[in-house]
């Protein structure tokens, strides 16, 4: 009950941060964004045609009923068609955003899961040598360029002068194990490069718990080390790594996907994305720039309600 | 003061290396705690006397702490050499430690029964729910209303007292044959802290424990005690039975200490007597003597020697002075 009541508050608190999202994306990619007017004509229209293919268009109306009919769009999530394909921008979504969360998914999740573990490596050994071993090979993973690790790992794994065992590019799904073929090699680069970053945040974090008095007293009353991080400190230290997480998974769903669906030529979002974007597809760009604005609100209150599940402390009123 | 001593520790060296050069936070201690009976470690902060606790339970921080040589027995076993996980096995069983700060001591995110039911599990072997039940009867032990309710609730919930009540529960849980407990009532008001100790000296003797009470405060040792240790600068300057102690202290450092303490009684206006002059730096000791820079009874010899504890290892009172009261 005290959660339902903190998320319909919190719902109604995320409203005014919609609008302020949606207005500037409106400014930026509606109001000042592609025009669309000279494409649609002939060659040396009249006054008249541009003012009527622009009448058509919506482009006449004042700025606020431009930005209203926006906000209903985004309420109703009816898009219209996209410009360059014809389709409806909901069908779009609807067939590329579950390509996108498939590919993400995993290397996300283990991302995430081998960072904590190797963090918690870390910080057990911390300042001996299993800790300077994985802070060497997660820096390296930071310092090395995401370009890079998606090609070199193309080259390793999929080419004809490397091991060979993976396709190259390209999303032809039909089973399980075509799945596992063609999502391995990007789950490796995304992994690689998350655990760098993650997996030095996680540490720095558990060994500040781990200095903690209450650890101490742990120690005193003859907790085993093992035990004494995966239950006295993790839970202590789940809410920067839930602050962390949730956020990123707004991120990940539309633009981290962007550099690995364009590099393998998968069409999930962030190559739709990609495409509106250099296209000037606007009903495409609204949609993408809408939602995501929504999952952050979204995920802003996913966080709070599991800080609640995790301290006590927190309280949600 | 009878038998054998429950805990002997003998030229106990506690270094910790800095970055300025090894600092010897305790230097050549010795002292025994017998069955039933509770030692005062008294001294300002930084003489050591926590350190000393630490160490006993083997917790000093390594790196950056070791301890360096001496010897720590608890029943007659050795303690310094044993490997951790052997030590791990006695802490929290054979010997427990209270802490100062009962605010941070206990884990934020635990319901104080969780974290203690996890002890008598780990120790007794205990079902969750026959752990649950020896935790309520313990909570009820150290004074705690409603623990049956309380149980449930989270460190954050409870007050500072009763979290230190809590702490001594889980010291209590595994019956110790020694507890260390560390100024266990600085941190809180003074009226709990009053509460706090008598239930303290109640359960000892209930228990039937040895206890170590490391502690600043000369009052909280003259009602617990039946002897102390007074250390300055990682060395004990007088080891004495409690009446003599307070009554004719041979130390001028003891002197001094309580000659500072307030007195009920005492003219209103009248400047309570300080020790003059600082403590010295762990890193930079003088040659001689740690207390002759503040110290009236000064010779040429205090500043070239370090004296040694005077008379036989088991007599009742020594002292480090070449210049005794």
């Amino acid at each position: 009950m005290e959660v339902l009541q903190y998320s319909l508050r919190r719902l109604a608190s995320g409203i005014p941060l919609l609008l302020g999202v949606t207005f500037i994306s409106f400014l930026l990619m509606v109001y000042f964004g592609p025009d669309q007017t000279y494409q649609l004509l002939g060659k040396n229209p009249t006054a008249e045609q541009i003012a009527e293919i622009r009448a058509q268009l919506g482009y006449d109306q004042p700025f606020l009923v431009r930005y209203a009919d926006y906000l209903r769009e985004v309420a109703t999530l009816d898009f219209g068609n996209s410009n360059s394909t014809g389709e409806l921008v909901t069908d779009l979504l609807g067939r590329t955003i579950p390509v996108s969360l498939m590919l993400i998914l995993p290397g996300f999740v283990l991302g995430n899961l081998l960072a904590l573990l190797l963090a918690l490596l870390a910080a057990h050994y911390r300042s001996r040598w299993p800790d300077k071993g994985i802070m060497a090979f997660s820096v390296t993973g930071m310092s090395i360029s995401y370009l890079i690790v998606i090609i070199a790992f193309q080259v390793i794994f999929s080419s004809s002068s490397g091991l060979g065992w993976f396709p190259v590019r390209g999303w032809n799904v039909h089973s399980f194990a075509e799945y596992l073929e063609y999502v391995t090699v990007p789950t490796l680069a995304t992994v690689f490069v998350a655990l760098g970053y993650n997996t030095r945040f996680y540490r720095s974090v558990i060994v500040e718990e781990l200095n903690r008095d209450h650890v101490r007293t742990a120690r005193a009353f003859g907790v085993p080390p093992a035990k004494l991080l995966y239950r006295n400190v993790l839970k202590n230290c789940l809410i920067p790594i839930i602050t962390r997480v949730v956020f990123t998974i707004p991120l990940i769903v539309i633009s981290g996907a962007l550099l690995v669906e364009t590099y393998f030529g998968i069409p999930g979002v962030g190559k739709v994305t990609f495409d509106a974007i250099t296209t000037g597809d606007q009903p495409v760009l609204k949609a993408v720039v809408g939602l995501t604005a929504v999952l952050f609100v979204l995920a802003q209150l996913l966080t709070d309600i599991l800080y609640r599940a995790v301290d006590p402390r927190v309280s949600l009123s | 003061m009878s038998g054998e001593p429950i805990l002997s520790v003998r030229d106990l060296v506690v270094e910790f290396r800095t970055e300025h050069g090894t600092v010897r936070a305790v230097d050549r201690v010795s002292f025994d705690v017998f069955p039933n009976e509770t030692v005062g470690l008294v001294g300002e902060s930084g003489c050591g006397k926590t350190v000393t606790g630490l160490a006993i339970l083997g917790l000093i921080p390594n790196p950056p702490g070791r301890i360096a040589s001496g010897s720590i027995r608890l029943a007659g076993r050795e303690l310094v050499g044993l490997p951790e996980g052997e030590l791990r096995k006695l802490r929290g069983r054979e010997m427990a430690m209270i802490f100062q700060e009962p605010m941070t001591a206990l884990n934020p995110v635990f319901t104080i029964g969780s974290q203690m039911i996890d002890i008598l599990r780990r120790y007794k072997g205990l079902s969750r729910g026959q752990a649950r039940a020896a935790a309520i009867e313990l909570l009820a032990k150290v004074g705690i209303p409603a623990p049956a309710q309380r149980i449930d609730e989270y460190p954050h919930q409870l007050s500072g007292g009763m979290r230190q009540r809590v702490v001594i529960a889980m010291a209590l849980s595994c019956d110790p044959k020694l507890i260390v407990a560390d100024e266990p009532t600085t941190a809180l008001d003074v009226t709990t802290q009053a509460q706090v100790l008598e239930q303290i000296v109640r359960l000892q003797q209930e228990f039937r424990m040895a206890m170590i009470l490391v502690t600043h405060d000369l009052g909280v040792v003259a009602e617990t005690c039946q002897r102390a240790l007074v250390m300055y600068c990682g060395r004990v300057a007088e080891k004495a039975d409690i009446a003599p102690l307070f009554a004719h202290p041979r130390h001028p450092y003891t002197a001094g200490l309580l000659q500072s303490l307030p007195r009920v009684g005492q003219q209103a206006h009248q400047d309570l007597p300080v020790i003059p002059g600082m403590v010295p730096d762990l890193l930079d000791l003088p040659a001689g003597c740690r207390f002759a820079e503040r110290c009236a009874r000064r010779d040429a010899r205090c500043d070239r020697e370090l004296p040694e504890l005077d008379g036989e290892a088991d007599s009742p009172s020594r002292v480090a002075c070449f210049h005794p009261l």
